[in-house]
């Protein structure tokens, strides 16, 4: 074929309606860039499983912290009041009696661990330890105590935290404060916030490693859906996905089937229609055959004029059936029905076989010899070819029927092998049939859409002969896809199209078979 | 003159293949339904029966089946599906070939000549050939398994005959659509698997795994040497 034509010729949007002008396309909505948007589903519900199990670890570890904190802090303060209100008796009661010496009197009611003592008594101040004195207490704390008002605080000292009651002493004259450390408190309260910290730490990779489990096995089915999904799109119209026994899962599944189930039958009814319509079609159209044949027999007694109807009517008759049998091939194809029914036979005898049943039967009853050559490179002979002989008989006559149609006739045929014979041994993988016509050549834009069906792009209103249905060439690409082939355009250097057809070999045949 | 007998319902479609077996110098007898057509065939047996797949009433496998009981007569199946369930059923019902319609008279008028041809002995091969328990007379026309008759279409005993005289060597599916059905390269190689497969229940003592028409993956098959 040569496609028809140059740009000039093509009618406007049917050469180039695959590719509308971007100027009239929407502009493009800007990408989002939402982190969530980015990230994939399963990243996603990681990073909030671990965001999650982060705040709510957290939280936990805060209340208790400070819960215990608390809890610490009270206890030691009443623990230590105690003790303050217990010595300050002590301390008075010695005072009332004369000759008391202070600083042994300190010495002698200071013995808890971490507690110092500091008096205010006459005037004076004393202390049993050199890092306390007047200075330590703060001073609302000494305000508050020396205008007679018990009182206790916490403060800071040289980095460590320190409590300090005071206990007025009215009947003596004096003030008693006690300082005691928190220092022990504090080292168990940073050992638990310690403890806390790496618990939340642990809890936040949990609910990580959690998220990204639980995300990976909500997601499996997904797989499988999508397994499915893919499977359906390349034509396995009857794939279903497993329900399992998730009940969550069953509903998806089910629908998921549902889904395929209807759009089996739908695609299904369609073949059929298409399948039903071209069977009806058979049962008048075998009348027609079978009653044209007859006139054909009895030509010589018709009148020139009669005879010249004839050959029309047989021509269209034979074009008819031609578009029945598409159609019926078409919808085979896509009810998923068409069976390969492969022969191995020799490639280079299926080409001229396939090519010879393209010529028009002769006034003789012989097949007019085609007039084109078929050349073999080397290499070809003796290999095998795996291939539905029928259907390769079908890609042949529909190349040969639209280089007639569209490219002035086929002119020349070549049978090479894939990769082509080098002299360095390489194996062979595949056989390429190519067909040449010295037409126009296909512009490379429709190189590939002359395979879909009813497209005729530049070709409309070309038409030299009447034999094309528009399905031809789609037909070709489903039987070679069919064989796991494939099918392309290149041009010819001295001008014209060049379809090439790459169909797969056989396996190797077992060795030592007898033939 | 050899005389046919047509299976069609359709009344135009039965007066067409009338005109055109006609012209190519056939007998023609039509009946419009399969009870008719086993109803006359037993009045007045045909040399060849076509048989439209659709009918109605008894369809056409049925009405090629109840033929088959008493009758090794050649039967060529008209179809309006070439899909492999119909074509094997057809097959499998004793049809010795089939055609698609719509048929090209010629094609049709060739098939049939090429069936009437071989229903003629002109076999002047052995007088006997044999293999396992089993006893061919190609020039009688008679095939025994331990010593009972069996009883095969006329495509059947082709095809037996054909594998037998050629033990050990294996006869590829185009050979045999060649020298059995008179095709020629575009035959349909099912007419040749179903026909093994119906040989075999005949000959083999476990059709499944046959001992004697072997098949040798990719090429054909062979009679076991």
């Amino acid at each position: 074929m040569g496609p028809k034509g140059t740009t000039a010729e093509t009618p406007p949007g049917t050469g180039d309606d695959g590719a509308p002008p971007t100027g009239i396309q929407p502009p493009r909505a800007a990408r989002p860039t939402r982190l969530s948007s980015r990230l994939g589903l399963r990243a996603r519900v990681t990073a909030a499983f671990g965001v999650g199990a982060f705040a709510l670890s957290a939280m936990m570890s805060g209340i208790t912290y400070f819960a215990a904190r608390q809890s610490f802090l009270n206890e030691r303060q009443t623990a230590v009041q105690r003790q303050a209100f217990v010595n300050a008796s002590l301390v008075q009661n010695s005072l009332r009696s004369p000759g008391t010496e202070v600083n042994q009197l300190l010495e002698s009611v200071d013995t808890l661990p971490g507690s110092r003592s500091v008096l205010h008594y006459q005037g004076q101040w004393y202390a049993t330890s050199i890092s306390v004195g007047q200075s330590t207490i703060p001073a609302t704390e000494r305000a508050d105590v020396l205008a007679g008002t018990p009182a206790s605080q916490t403060f800071a000292a040289g980095g460590s935290p320190q409590i300090v009651v005071g206990v007025p002493l009215p009947a003596v004259h004096a003030a008693y404060f006690e300082v005691f450390s928190l220092d022990e408190l504090a080292g168990t309260l940073r050992t638990l916030a310690y403890a806390l910290a790496a618990a939340a730490a642990v809890t936040t990779l949990a609910g990580i490693a959690v998220g990204r489990w639980a995300s990976g096995r909500a997601l499996r089915p997904l797989t499988g859906i999508t397994e499915a999904a893919v499977s359906i799109a390349g034509g396995q119209l009857g794939t279903r996905v497993e329900a399992g026994d998730d009940a969550d899962l069953q509903e998806l599944a089910e629908a998921f089937n549902r889904m395929a189930g209807n759009l089996q039958a739908r695609i299904e009814r369609e073949a059929r229609f298409t399948s039903d319509v071209s069977h009806e079609l058979r049962s008048p159209l075998t009348t027609l055959s079978a009653s044209v044949g007859v006139l054909e027999a009895h030509r010589e007694e018709l009148d020139p004029r009669a005879r010249r109807a004839l050959t029309l009517l047989d021509a269209d008759l034979q074009r008819f059936k031609r578009m029945v049998d598409d159609l019926l091939e078409i919808s085979r194809f896509d009810a998923g029905s068409a069976e390969l029914s492969p022969d191995a036979v020799d490639p280079v005898e299926l080409v001229r076989r396939a090519v010879q049943a393209t010529s028009p039967v002769g006034a003789d009853g012989l097949r007019v010899p085609p007039a084109f050559p078929v050349e073999v490179a080397p290499g070809v002979q003796g290999l095998r070819l795996e291939v539905d002989k029928r259907r390769f008989e079908r890609v042949m006559a529909n190349l040969v029927d639209n280089a007639s149609a569209y490219a002035g006739g086929v002119t020349r045929v070549l049978i090479d092998r894939s990769p082509p014979a080098d002299g360095a041994g390489t194996v062979p993988t595949a056989i390429r049939v190519m067909v040449e016509d010295a037409g126009p050549g296909v512009p490379s834009v429709d190189r590939a859409r002359v395979f879909e069906r009813f497209y005729r792009g530049g070709r409309s209103g070309r038409r030299e002969s009447g034999d094309g249905t528009g399905l031809g060439l789609s037909l070709v690409a489903e039987h070679v896809r069919l064989h796991g082939g494939s099918v392309w355009i290149e041009d010819v250097p001295t001008g014209g199209a060049r379809f090439v057809i790459e169909l797969p070999l056989s396996p190797p045949e077992p060795a030592g078979e007898a033939r | 003159m050899s005389r046919i007998l047509v299976v069609e319902d359709d009344e135009r479609i039965r007066q067409s293949m009338r005109l055109a077996l006609e012209d190519e110098g056939y007998a023609v007898d039509d009946v419009a339904s399969g009870e008719e057509a086993v109803a006359r065939f037993a009045a007045e047996p045909a040399e060849l029966v076509l048989i439209d797949l659709m009918l109605p009433g008894i369809d056409g496998f049925e009405t090629c089946r109840s033929l088959r009981r008493h009758s090794t007569v050649p039967v060529i199946m008209v179809t309006a599906r070439s899909d492999t369930h119909d074509v094997v059923a057809g097959l499998e019902a004793g049809a010795d070939d089939y055609v698609t319609k719509p048929f090209v008279a010629k094609e049709l008028a060739a098939r049939i000549r090429a069936l009437l041809r071989r229903s003629r002995p002109t076999d002047d091969g052995p007088s006997v050939l044999t293999f396992g328990d089993v006893e061919i007379e190609p020039e009688a026309g008679v095939v025994r398994r331990a010593g009972q008759e069996v009883h095969c279409t006329r495509t059947e005993f082709r095809l037996l005959c054909e594998l037998a005289s050629n033990p050990g060597k294996v006869l590829s599916r185009e050979q045999l659509l060649e020298r059995v059905w008179g095709y020629d390269y575009f035959g349909d190689g099912r007419l040749v698997d179903v026909h093994v497969r119906r040989l075999r229940t005949k000959v083999e003592p476990d059709p499944a795994n046959p001992r004697f028409i072997l098949t040798v993956r990719g090429m054909g098959y062979k009679l076991a040497a």
